[in-house]
Protein backbone atom coordinates (compact mmCIF):
# COMPACT_ATOMS: atom_id res chain seq x y z
CA UNK A 1 0.00 0.00 0.00
CA UNK A 2 2.90 2.62 1.31
CA UNK A 3 5.13 1.67 -1.68
CA UNK A 4 2.05 1.83 -4.47
CA UNK A 5 1.68 5.38 -3.05
CA UNK A 6 5.30 6.51 -3.29
CA UNK A 7 4.46 5.38 -7.30
CA UNK A 8 1.44 7.51 -7.22
CA UNK A 9 2.84 10.74 -5.41
CA UNK A 10 6.23 10.11 -7.82
CA UNK A 11 3.87 10.18 -11.15
CA UNK A 12 2.34 13.28 -9.68
CA UNK A 13 5.53 15.09 -9.82
CA UNK A 14 6.85 13.95 -12.32
CA UNK A 15 4.78 15.93 -15.20
CA UNK A 16 5.84 19.55 -13.72
CA UNK A 17 9.21 17.61 -13.18
CA UNK A 18 10.02 16.93 -17.54
CA UNK A 19 8.88 20.72 -18.15
CA UNK A 20 10.91 22.18 -15.97
CA UNK A 21 13.64 19.52 -16.86
CA UNK A 22 13.21 19.91 -20.62
CA UNK A 23 12.82 23.69 -20.64
CA UNK A 24 14.60 25.18 -18.29
CA UNK A 25 17.37 23.02 -16.70
CA UNK A 26 18.22 20.98 -20.16
CA UNK A 27 18.65 24.36 -21.84
CA UNK A 28 20.94 25.91 -19.57
CA UNK A 29 23.26 23.04 -19.88
CA UNK A 30 22.39 23.59 -24.04
CA UNK A 31 23.44 27.54 -23.27
CA UNK A 32 27.02 26.25 -21.83
CA UNK A 33 27.11 24.22 -24.39
CA UNK A 34 26.43 26.64 -27.33
CA UNK A 35 29.32 28.88 -25.35
CA UNK A 36 32.21 26.76 -26.40
CA UNK A 37 31.28 27.09 -30.21
CA UNK A 38 31.02 29.03 -33.00
CA UNK A 39 27.27 28.42 -34.30
CA UNK A 40 24.63 29.88 -36.84
CA UNK A 41 22.06 27.36 -34.85
CA UNK A 42 22.66 24.89 -37.51
CA UNK A 43 26.19 23.96 -37.13
CA UNK A 44 27.95 23.58 -33.97
CA UNK A 45 31.86 24.11 -34.57
CA UNK A 46 34.00 23.41 -31.42
CA UNK A 47 35.82 26.40 -30.31
CA UNK A 48 36.76 25.82 -26.85
CA UNK A 49 37.40 28.56 -24.82
CA UNK A 50 37.45 31.42 -27.72
CA UNK A 51 34.25 32.94 -27.15
CA UNK A 52 34.84 33.82 -23.60
CA UNK A 53 38.99 34.88 -24.31
CA UNK A 54 36.81 37.01 -26.39
CA UNK A 55 34.33 38.82 -24.12
CA UNK A 56 37.50 38.97 -21.73
CA UNK A 57 39.63 41.59 -24.34
CA UNK A 58 36.18 42.82 -26.25
CA UNK A 59 36.13 47.22 -25.08
CA UNK A 60 32.98 47.07 -25.44
CA UNK A 61 32.01 44.45 -22.81
CA UNK A 62 33.92 46.65 -20.33
CA UNK A 63 31.62 49.49 -21.32
CA UNK A 64 28.71 47.74 -21.18
CA UNK A 65 30.00 46.47 -17.69
CA UNK A 66 30.38 50.35 -16.66
CA UNK A 67 26.41 50.75 -17.76
CA UNK A 68 25.49 48.32 -15.46
CA UNK A 69 27.26 49.94 -12.35
CA UNK A 70 26.02 53.35 -13.73
CA UNK A 71 22.40 51.69 -13.47
CA UNK A 72 22.67 50.72 -9.85
CA UNK A 73 22.34 54.23 -8.94
CA UNK A 74 18.88 53.43 -9.32
CA UNK A 75 19.06 51.19 -5.96
CA UNK A 76 19.45 54.17 -3.16
CA UNK A 77 16.70 56.22 -5.18
CA UNK A 78 14.21 53.41 -4.88
CA UNK A 79 15.14 52.13 -1.51
CA UNK A 80 14.53 55.45 -0.33
CA UNK A 81 11.27 56.14 -2.13
CA UNK A 82 9.98 52.51 -0.88
CA UNK A 83 10.82 53.06 2.83
CA UNK A 84 9.08 56.99 2.69
CA UNK A 85 6.27 54.57 1.43
CA UNK A 86 6.47 51.82 3.77
CA UNK A 87 7.13 54.54 6.54
CA UNK A 88 4.10 56.71 5.85
CA UNK A 89 1.80 53.06 5.14
CA UNK A 90 3.14 51.83 8.52
CA UNK A 91 1.15 54.46 10.18
CA UNK A 92 -2.08 52.92 9.20
CA UNK A 93 -4.55 55.72 8.80
CA UNK A 94 -7.56 55.56 6.85
CA UNK A 95 -7.30 54.56 3.20
CA UNK A 96 -3.59 52.77 3.75
CA UNK A 97 -5.25 49.51 2.07
CA UNK A 98 -6.02 51.92 -0.85
CA UNK A 99 -2.52 53.75 -1.14
CA UNK A 100 -0.73 50.07 -1.13
CA UNK A 101 -2.82 49.60 -3.93
CA UNK A 102 -1.56 51.84 -6.04
CA UNK A 103 1.63 52.16 -4.96
CA UNK A 104 1.92 48.38 -6.50
CA UNK A 105 0.17 49.38 -9.38
CA UNK A 106 2.83 50.01 -11.69
CA UNK A 107 4.42 46.06 -10.74
CA UNK A 108 0.94 44.52 -12.94
CA UNK A 109 1.91 46.06 -15.72
CA UNK A 110 3.96 45.22 -18.93
CA UNK A 111 7.48 46.08 -19.50
CA UNK A 112 6.16 47.01 -22.61
CA UNK A 113 3.19 49.36 -21.01
CA UNK A 114 6.09 50.89 -18.63
CA UNK A 115 8.93 51.39 -20.96
CA UNK A 116 6.54 52.96 -23.75
CA UNK A 117 4.89 55.64 -21.03
CA UNK A 118 8.40 56.50 -20.24
CA UNK A 119 9.74 56.84 -23.79
CA UNK A 120 6.43 58.75 -25.22
CA UNK A 121 7.17 60.70 -21.66
CA UNK A 122 10.40 62.08 -23.15
CA UNK A 123 10.21 61.72 -27.15
CA UNK A 124 10.67 64.65 -29.12
CA UNK A 125 7.17 64.96 -28.92
CA UNK A 126 6.00 64.24 -25.87
CA UNK A 127 4.94 65.13 -22.52
CA UNK A 128 8.07 66.52 -21.07
CA UNK A 129 9.15 68.61 -23.91
CA UNK A 130 5.83 69.77 -24.34
CA UNK A 131 6.06 71.62 -21.01
CA UNK A 132 9.59 72.44 -21.45
CA UNK A 133 8.30 74.36 -24.84
CA UNK A 134 4.98 75.96 -22.67
CA UNK A 135 7.31 77.12 -20.15
CA UNK A 136 9.43 78.86 -22.66
CA UNK A 137 12.70 76.59 -23.51
CA UNK A 138 13.63 74.54 -26.53
CA UNK A 139 12.22 70.88 -26.86
CA UNK A 140 15.40 68.49 -25.90
CA UNK A 141 16.29 65.23 -28.08
CA UNK A 142 16.54 63.28 -24.81
CA UNK A 143 17.09 60.26 -26.26
CA UNK A 144 20.61 61.21 -28.31
CA UNK A 145 22.10 62.65 -25.21
CA UNK A 146 23.14 58.98 -22.89
CA UNK A 147 23.07 60.90 -19.77
CA UNK A 148 19.82 61.54 -20.49
CA UNK A 149 19.01 58.16 -21.63
CA UNK A 150 20.12 56.69 -18.57
CA UNK A 151 18.81 59.06 -16.45
CA UNK A 152 15.25 58.30 -18.10
CA UNK A 153 15.83 54.76 -17.43
CA UNK A 154 16.78 55.00 -14.23
CA UNK A 155 13.72 56.73 -13.73
CA UNK A 156 11.47 54.48 -15.01
CA UNK A 157 13.02 52.03 -12.64
CA UNK A 158 12.28 54.05 -9.67
CA UNK A 159 8.58 54.61 -10.30
CA UNK A 160 7.78 51.28 -11.26
CA UNK A 161 10.03 49.48 -8.48
CA UNK A 162 9.16 51.12 -5.24
CA UNK A 163 5.75 50.17 -4.70
CA UNK A 164 6.75 46.08 -4.03
CA UNK A 165 9.64 47.10 -2.14
CA UNK A 166 7.88 49.46 0.17
CA UNK A 167 5.08 46.54 0.70
CA UNK A 168 8.54 44.15 1.39
CA UNK A 169 9.69 46.66 3.72
CA UNK A 170 6.10 47.26 5.39
CA UNK A 171 6.19 43.39 6.25
CA UNK A 172 9.27 43.54 7.69
CA UNK A 173 7.95 47.16 9.74
CA UNK A 174 4.93 44.78 11.14
CA UNK A 175 6.92 42.17 11.95
CA UNK A 176 8.40 44.49 14.37
CA UNK A 177 7.18 43.97 18.48
CA UNK A 178 4.65 46.76 18.98
CA UNK A 179 5.66 47.08 22.81
CA UNK A 180 9.28 48.26 21.76
CA UNK A 181 7.57 51.53 20.26
CA UNK A 182 5.23 51.48 23.18
CA UNK A 183 8.33 51.63 26.06
CA UNK A 184 10.08 54.24 23.65
CA UNK A 185 6.88 56.37 23.74
CA UNK A 186 6.42 56.03 27.52
CA UNK A 187 10.66 56.85 28.04
CA UNK A 188 9.56 60.53 25.73
CA UNK A 189 10.86 59.25 22.58
CA UNK A 190 8.96 61.75 19.65
CA UNK A 191 8.10 60.29 15.91
CA UNK A 192 11.67 61.15 14.77
CA UNK A 193 13.56 59.51 16.96
CA UNK A 194 11.70 56.46 17.26
CA UNK A 195 12.21 56.21 13.30
CA UNK A 196 16.00 56.13 13.80
CA UNK A 197 17.04 54.65 16.70
CA UNK A 198 14.28 51.67 16.22
CA UNK A 199 12.17 51.65 13.57
CA UNK A 200 14.98 51.90 10.52
CA UNK A 201 17.87 49.40 12.71
CA UNK A 202 14.51 46.87 13.45
CA UNK A 203 13.95 46.32 9.60
CA UNK A 204 18.04 46.28 8.65
CA UNK A 205 17.90 42.67 7.96
CA UNK A 206 14.99 43.65 5.32
CA UNK A 207 16.47 46.36 3.39
CA UNK A 208 19.84 43.97 3.22
CA UNK A 209 17.61 41.60 1.21
CA UNK A 210 16.04 44.79 -0.52
CA UNK A 211 19.03 45.72 -1.43
CA UNK A 212 20.37 42.48 -2.57
CA UNK A 213 17.23 41.73 -4.92
CA UNK A 214 17.71 45.43 -6.28
CA UNK A 215 21.11 44.31 -7.37
CA UNK A 216 20.12 40.93 -9.07
CA UNK A 217 17.96 42.98 -11.12
CA UNK A 218 20.16 45.59 -11.79
CA UNK A 219 22.01 42.86 -13.33
CA UNK A 220 19.64 40.33 -15.26
CA UNK A 221 15.94 42.30 -15.07
CA UNK A 222 16.21 45.21 -16.85
CA UNK A 223 16.70 44.02 -20.52
CA UNK A 224 13.15 44.93 -21.15
CA UNK A 225 12.78 48.59 -20.32
CA UNK A 226 16.59 48.70 -21.81
CA UNK A 227 14.90 47.18 -24.68
CA UNK A 228 11.77 49.21 -25.24
CA UNK A 229 12.70 52.44 -24.07
CA UNK A 230 16.02 53.29 -25.64
CA UNK A 231 17.25 49.96 -27.36
CA UNK A 232 20.34 49.74 -26.04
CA UNK A 233 21.50 53.50 -27.04
CA UNK A 234 22.79 55.81 -28.50
CA UNK A 235 25.45 53.60 -29.59
CA UNK A 236 26.05 51.35 -26.53
CA UNK A 237 25.53 53.93 -24.36
CA UNK A 238 22.81 51.92 -22.32
CA UNK A 239 23.05 48.22 -23.71
CA UNK A 240 23.22 46.13 -19.93
CA UNK A 241 25.25 43.04 -20.10
CA UNK A 242 22.01 41.15 -20.87
CA UNK A 243 20.81 43.28 -23.46
CA UNK A 244 24.28 43.12 -25.29
CA UNK A 245 24.45 38.48 -24.87
CA UNK A 246 21.05 38.89 -26.55
CA UNK A 247 22.58 41.67 -29.35
CA UNK A 248 25.23 39.81 -30.01
CA UNK A 249 23.33 36.37 -30.15
CA UNK A 250 20.27 37.82 -32.88
CA UNK A 251 22.37 40.53 -34.65
CA UNK A 252 25.82 38.37 -35.42
CA UNK A 253 25.57 34.99 -36.86
CA UNK A 254 27.82 33.75 -33.67
CA UNK A 255 25.46 32.72 -31.16
CA UNK A 256 28.34 31.29 -29.27
CA UNK A 257 29.55 34.64 -27.91
CA UNK A 258 26.04 36.05 -27.00
CA UNK A 259 26.22 32.17 -24.94
CA UNK A 260 29.30 33.04 -23.15
CA UNK A 261 27.89 36.52 -22.40
CA UNK A 262 24.58 35.31 -20.87
CA UNK A 263 27.02 31.87 -19.04
CA UNK A 264 29.20 34.50 -17.51
CA UNK A 265 26.68 36.45 -16.37
CA UNK A 266 24.80 33.90 -14.49
CA UNK A 267 27.99 32.73 -12.70
CA UNK A 268 28.01 36.32 -11.83
CA UNK A 269 24.18 36.06 -10.34
CA UNK A 270 24.33 32.65 -8.81
CA UNK A 271 27.65 34.23 -6.45
CA UNK A 272 25.31 37.09 -5.76
CA UNK A 273 22.76 35.24 -4.54
CA UNK A 274 24.90 32.70 -2.51
CA UNK A 275 26.45 35.51 -0.79
CA UNK A 276 23.23 36.46 -0.06
CA UNK A 277 22.09 33.37 1.18
CA UNK A 278 25.06 33.17 3.35
CA UNK A 279 25.08 37.16 4.63
CA UNK A 280 20.94 36.05 6.02
CA UNK A 281 22.78 32.61 7.58
CA UNK A 282 25.03 34.65 9.45
CA UNK A 283 22.30 37.57 10.48
CA UNK A 284 19.89 34.78 11.50
CA UNK A 285 22.79 33.65 13.93
CA UNK A 286 22.99 36.44 15.68
CA UNK B 1 -4.12 56.48 30.12
CA UNK B 2 -2.97 54.21 27.08
CA UNK B 3 -4.07 56.76 24.59
CA UNK B 4 -1.33 59.08 25.67
CA UNK B 5 0.82 56.63 24.80
CA UNK B 6 0.08 55.79 21.62
CA UNK B 7 2.78 55.15 19.32
CA UNK B 8 1.01 56.86 16.32
CA UNK B 9 1.11 60.19 15.25
CA UNK B 10 -1.68 62.86 16.52
CA UNK B 11 -3.74 64.35 13.97
CA UNK B 12 -2.25 67.69 13.28
CA UNK B 13 1.41 65.90 12.24
CA UNK B 14 -0.33 63.04 10.52
CA UNK B 15 -1.57 65.96 7.56
CA UNK B 16 1.69 66.18 5.94
CA UNK B 17 1.93 62.10 6.28
CA UNK B 18 -1.20 62.31 4.42
CA UNK B 19 -0.42 64.75 1.45
CA UNK B 20 3.21 62.58 0.95
CA UNK B 21 1.32 59.82 0.54
CA UNK B 22 -1.24 61.62 -2.01
CA UNK B 23 2.03 63.20 -3.89
CA UNK B 24 3.39 59.62 -4.02
CA UNK B 25 0.22 58.06 -5.24
CA UNK B 26 -0.02 61.17 -8.01
CA UNK B 27 3.80 60.23 -9.30
CA UNK B 28 1.84 57.22 -10.26
CA UNK B 29 -2.22 58.22 -10.99
CA UNK B 30 -1.39 61.28 -13.07
CA UNK B 31 0.50 59.62 -16.01
CA UNK B 32 -2.52 56.97 -16.04
CA UNK B 33 -4.78 59.81 -16.41
CA UNK B 34 -3.07 61.62 -19.08
CA UNK B 35 -2.91 58.41 -21.54
CA UNK B 36 -6.46 57.71 -20.88
CA UNK B 37 -7.18 61.07 -21.73
CA UNK B 38 -4.80 61.24 -24.68
CA UNK B 39 -5.67 58.76 -26.09
CA UNK B 40 -9.51 59.68 -26.34
CA UNK B 41 -8.69 63.00 -28.85
CA UNK B 42 -7.18 63.56 -31.94
CA UNK B 43 -3.54 64.28 -32.70
CA UNK B 44 -4.54 67.79 -33.54
CA UNK B 45 -6.11 68.74 -30.29
CA UNK B 46 -3.33 66.62 -28.34
CA UNK B 47 -0.77 68.99 -29.90
CA UNK B 48 -2.44 72.24 -29.18
CA UNK B 49 -2.88 71.54 -25.67
CA UNK B 50 -1.46 68.31 -24.22
CA UNK B 51 -2.16 69.27 -20.91
CA UNK B 52 -5.72 70.67 -20.85
CA UNK B 53 -8.54 68.63 -21.05
CA UNK B 54 -9.73 67.23 -24.81
CA UNK B 55 -11.79 69.51 -26.56
CA UNK B 56 -13.00 66.85 -28.82
CA UNK B 57 -13.67 63.10 -27.43
CA UNK B 58 -13.06 60.48 -30.06
CA UNK B 59 -13.11 56.52 -29.82
CA UNK B 60 -11.08 56.59 -33.55
CA UNK B 61 -7.85 56.20 -31.62
CA UNK B 62 -8.80 52.74 -30.35
CA UNK B 63 -11.15 51.83 -33.10
CA UNK B 64 -7.90 52.54 -35.74
CA UNK B 65 -5.89 50.40 -33.70
CA UNK B 66 -7.99 47.18 -33.03
CA UNK B 67 -8.96 46.81 -36.93
CA UNK B 68 -6.56 48.32 -38.75
CA UNK B 69 -3.25 47.94 -36.73
CA UNK B 70 -3.98 44.23 -35.45
CA UNK B 71 -3.99 45.24 -32.36
CA UNK B 72 -7.81 43.68 -31.86
CA UNK B 73 -6.43 40.53 -32.91
CA UNK B 74 -3.02 40.82 -30.90
CA UNK B 75 -5.53 41.16 -27.81
CA UNK B 76 -7.43 37.90 -29.02
CA UNK B 77 -3.92 36.15 -28.84
CA UNK B 78 -2.96 37.02 -26.10
CA UNK B 79 -5.94 36.03 -24.65
CA UNK B 80 -5.49 32.76 -25.35
CA UNK B 81 -2.18 32.08 -24.87
CA UNK B 82 -2.09 33.24 -21.43
CA UNK B 83 -5.07 31.37 -20.64
CA UNK B 84 -3.73 28.72 -21.98
CA UNK B 85 -0.45 28.27 -20.42
CA UNK B 86 -1.75 29.43 -16.60
CA UNK B 87 -4.20 26.21 -16.88
CA UNK B 88 -1.40 24.52 -17.78
CA UNK B 89 0.79 25.00 -15.20
CA UNK B 90 -1.97 24.75 -12.51
CA UNK B 91 -2.54 21.57 -13.28
CA UNK B 92 0.74 20.48 -13.54
CA UNK B 93 1.66 22.84 -10.26
CA UNK B 94 -1.76 21.12 -8.36
CA UNK B 95 -0.31 17.50 -9.32
CA UNK B 96 3.01 17.99 -8.15
CA UNK B 97 2.41 19.95 -5.52
CA UNK B 98 -0.10 17.88 -3.67
CA UNK B 99 2.22 14.85 -4.03
CA UNK B 100 5.15 16.93 -2.65
CA UNK B 101 2.95 18.44 0.32
CA UNK B 102 0.93 15.48 1.48
CA UNK B 103 1.90 12.10 -0.87
CA UNK B 104 5.66 10.11 -0.05
CA UNK B 105 7.63 10.44 -3.22
CA UNK B 106 10.87 9.32 -4.11
CA UNK B 107 13.33 11.05 -3.78
CA UNK B 108 11.32 14.19 -3.19
CA UNK B 109 14.46 16.35 -2.04
CA UNK B 110 15.61 15.57 -5.47
CA UNK B 111 12.74 17.24 -7.09
CA UNK B 112 12.67 20.33 -4.68
CA UNK B 113 16.22 21.00 -5.12
CA UNK B 114 15.77 20.95 -9.15
CA UNK B 115 12.93 23.17 -9.00
CA UNK B 116 14.71 25.42 -6.57
CA UNK B 117 18.04 25.88 -8.29
CA UNK B 118 16.55 26.21 -11.76
CA UNK B 119 15.22 29.08 -10.69
CA UNK B 120 18.37 31.37 -9.13
CA UNK B 121 19.56 31.29 -13.46
CA UNK B 122 18.98 34.98 -14.75
CA UNK B 123 16.24 34.70 -17.75
CA UNK B 124 18.63 35.74 -20.37
CA UNK B 125 21.19 32.29 -20.28
CA UNK B 126 17.71 30.38 -21.39
CA UNK B 127 16.77 32.81 -24.62
CA UNK B 128 19.48 31.61 -26.92
CA UNK B 129 19.42 27.80 -25.77
CA UNK B 130 15.83 27.67 -26.17
CA UNK B 131 15.42 29.70 -29.54
CA UNK B 132 17.30 27.22 -30.79
CA UNK B 133 16.04 24.03 -29.63
CA UNK B 134 12.67 24.90 -30.40
CA UNK B 135 13.97 25.67 -34.10
CA UNK B 136 15.35 22.52 -34.25
CA UNK B 137 12.17 20.81 -33.01
CA UNK B 138 10.07 23.15 -35.85
CA UNK B 139 7.92 24.85 -33.56
CA UNK B 140 9.38 28.75 -33.28
CA UNK B 141 6.51 30.58 -34.55
CA UNK B 142 4.26 28.39 -32.91
CA UNK B 143 1.91 28.72 -30.13
CA UNK B 144 3.05 25.60 -28.98
CA UNK B 145 6.76 26.30 -28.22
CA UNK B 146 5.82 29.49 -26.76
CA UNK B 147 3.08 28.17 -24.32
CA UNK B 148 5.74 25.75 -23.52
CA UNK B 149 8.00 27.85 -22.35
CA UNK B 150 5.49 29.74 -20.39
CA UNK B 151 4.96 26.80 -18.23
CA UNK B 152 8.18 25.54 -18.24
CA UNK B 153 9.47 29.30 -16.52
CA UNK B 154 6.52 29.26 -14.33
CA UNK B 155 6.38 25.88 -12.88
CA UNK B 156 8.95 26.10 -10.30
CA UNK B 157 7.87 29.00 -8.55
CA UNK B 158 4.10 27.44 -9.10
CA UNK B 159 4.78 24.29 -7.74
CA UNK B 160 6.83 25.29 -4.70
CA UNK B 161 4.13 28.22 -4.35
CA UNK B 162 1.11 25.05 -3.72
CA UNK B 163 3.30 23.01 -2.22
CA UNK B 164 3.15 25.49 0.67
CA UNK B 165 -0.38 25.76 0.12
CA UNK B 166 -1.20 22.52 0.18
CA UNK B 167 0.49 21.85 3.08
CA UNK B 168 -2.29 23.35 5.03
CA UNK B 169 -4.87 21.11 3.80
CA UNK B 170 -5.84 18.62 6.98
CA UNK B 171 -4.76 15.27 7.09
CA UNK B 172 -7.82 13.46 8.20
CA UNK B 173 -9.67 14.93 5.10
CA UNK B 174 -7.84 12.98 2.92
CA UNK B 175 -7.48 9.46 5.31
CA UNK B 176 -11.38 9.92 5.25
CA UNK B 177 -11.36 10.11 1.37
CA UNK B 178 -8.94 7.20 1.41
CA UNK B 179 -11.12 5.12 3.34
CA UNK B 180 -13.85 6.19 1.17
CA UNK B 181 -12.10 4.52 -1.73
CA UNK B 182 -11.47 8.11 -3.56
CA UNK B 183 -8.37 7.32 -6.25
CA UNK B 184 -5.98 9.56 -6.53
CA UNK B 185 -7.95 12.03 -9.12
CA UNK B 186 -11.01 11.80 -7.43
CA UNK B 187 -9.11 13.19 -4.12
CA UNK B 188 -7.60 16.00 -5.88
CA UNK B 189 -10.42 17.34 -7.65
CA UNK B 190 -12.84 16.40 -4.87
CA UNK B 191 -10.79 17.52 -1.66
CA UNK B 192 -7.54 19.19 -2.55
CA UNK B 193 -9.01 21.71 -5.41
CA UNK B 194 -11.80 23.39 -3.08
CA UNK B 195 -10.23 23.39 0.10
CA UNK B 196 -6.87 24.72 -1.87
CA UNK B 197 -9.50 27.18 -4.02
CA UNK B 198 -7.91 30.47 -2.40
CA UNK B 199 -4.16 29.32 -2.99
CA UNK B 200 -4.95 28.04 -6.44
CA UNK B 201 -6.30 31.47 -7.53
CA UNK B 202 -4.03 33.68 -5.96
CA UNK B 203 -1.42 31.62 -8.59
CA UNK B 204 -3.51 31.86 -11.09
CA UNK B 205 -4.09 35.52 -10.85
CA UNK B 206 -0.02 36.15 -10.64
CA UNK B 207 0.67 33.43 -13.40
CA UNK B 208 -1.86 34.89 -15.85
CA UNK B 209 -0.02 38.95 -15.15
CA UNK B 210 3.18 36.94 -15.96
CA UNK B 211 2.17 35.25 -19.49
CA UNK B 212 -0.23 38.27 -19.84
CA UNK B 213 2.73 40.62 -19.88
CA UNK B 214 5.46 39.06 -21.24
CA UNK B 215 7.64 40.54 -24.36
CA UNK B 216 10.92 39.16 -25.01
CA UNK B 217 10.02 35.12 -26.00
CA UNK B 218 6.66 36.45 -27.12
CA UNK B 219 8.71 39.00 -29.78
CA UNK B 220 11.49 36.57 -30.76
CA UNK B 221 9.16 33.16 -30.41
CA UNK B 222 6.39 34.27 -33.15
CA UNK B 223 7.48 35.79 -35.99
CA UNK B 224 3.81 35.72 -38.34
CA UNK B 225 1.85 38.58 -38.32
CA UNK B 226 -1.18 37.61 -37.40
CA UNK B 227 -0.36 35.81 -34.61
CA UNK B 228 1.78 38.32 -32.59
CA UNK B 229 0.78 38.44 -28.74
CA UNK B 230 0.14 41.81 -27.57
CA UNK B 231 2.93 43.49 -25.98
CA UNK B 232 5.08 43.24 -29.09
CA UNK B 233 2.19 44.29 -31.36
CA UNK B 234 2.44 47.25 -28.80
CA UNK B 235 6.08 48.43 -28.84
CA UNK B 236 6.37 48.34 -32.74
CA UNK B 237 3.73 50.63 -32.33
CA UNK B 238 5.38 52.49 -30.25
CA UNK B 239 8.52 52.90 -32.30
CA UNK B 240 6.85 53.39 -35.55
CA UNK B 241 4.33 56.39 -33.96
CA UNK B 242 6.03 58.30 -32.24
CA UNK B 243 4.62 61.35 -33.57
CA UNK B 244 1.20 60.41 -32.83
CA UNK B 245 0.90 60.07 -28.96
CA UNK B 246 -2.89 59.74 -28.73
CA UNK B 247 -2.73 56.57 -31.26
CA UNK B 248 0.52 55.13 -29.18
CA UNK B 249 -1.97 55.95 -25.71
CA UNK B 250 -4.97 54.06 -26.76
CA UNK B 251 -2.13 50.98 -27.51
CA UNK B 252 -1.11 51.67 -24.09
CA UNK B 253 -4.77 51.39 -22.50
CA UNK B 254 -5.89 48.70 -24.05
CA UNK B 255 -2.24 46.43 -22.88
CA UNK B 256 -3.00 47.80 -19.44
CA UNK B 257 -6.36 47.25 -18.75
CA UNK B 258 -6.71 43.42 -18.37
CA UNK B 259 -4.10 43.74 -15.50
CA UNK B 260 -5.45 46.58 -13.79
CA UNK B 261 -9.18 44.79 -14.07
CA UNK B 262 -7.19 42.04 -12.24
CA UNK B 263 -5.54 44.54 -9.56
CA UNK B 264 -8.67 46.43 -8.88
CA UNK B 265 -10.56 42.79 -8.40
CA UNK B 266 -8.53 40.33 -7.56
CA UNK B 267 -6.05 42.44 -5.56
CA UNK B 268 -6.94 40.30 -2.54
CA UNK B 269 -5.14 37.65 -4.39
CA UNK B 270 -2.19 39.41 -5.52
CA UNK B 271 -1.22 40.74 -2.42
CA UNK B 272 -1.96 37.26 -0.89
CA UNK B 273 0.34 36.15 -3.58
CA UNK B 274 3.30 38.30 -2.38
CA UNK B 275 3.21 37.56 0.86
CA UNK B 276 4.53 34.17 -0.05
CA UNK B 277 6.79 35.77 -2.12
CA UNK B 278 8.09 37.75 1.11
CA UNK B 279 8.18 34.63 3.35
CA UNK B 280 10.54 33.01 0.94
Amino acid sequence: MRRQSKVIGTLAVLPAFLVVFSFMAFPIGFAIYISFTKTNGLTYEWRGLDNYAAVFVDPIVYQVLLNNLKFMVSIPLVIFVALVAAVLLFERFKGWKFFRIIFFLPNVLSVAVIGLIFRNAFSFDGAVNQLIVISGGEPVQFFIDANYSIWIIILALVWSGFGYQALLLLAGLTAINTSVFEAAAIDGAGWWRRLFSITLPNIRKVLGFVFIINVLYTFGGIFGFIFVITAGGPGFETTTIDFLSYLRAFSSNNLGSGAALAVLLSIFIGLLTLAQAKAFKLQKED
Amino acid sequence: MSEEISTRLNAKARTPIFLGMVLLALTIIYPLVFIILTALRPNVDYLRDPFGLPSVWTFDNFIELWQDYGVGRAFLNSLFVASTSVSIVLVLASLAGYALAKLPVFAPKFFTASFVSVMLFPGVVLIIPIYLMLARLGIVGNYAGLILVYVATALPFATFFLTLAFRAIPDELLEAARVDGAGFFQTVWLIVRPIGAPGIATLAVLQFLGAWNELIYAMILITDDRMKLLTPVLASIGKRFVTDQPLVSAGLFITALVPLLLLAFASKYIMRGLQVGISR
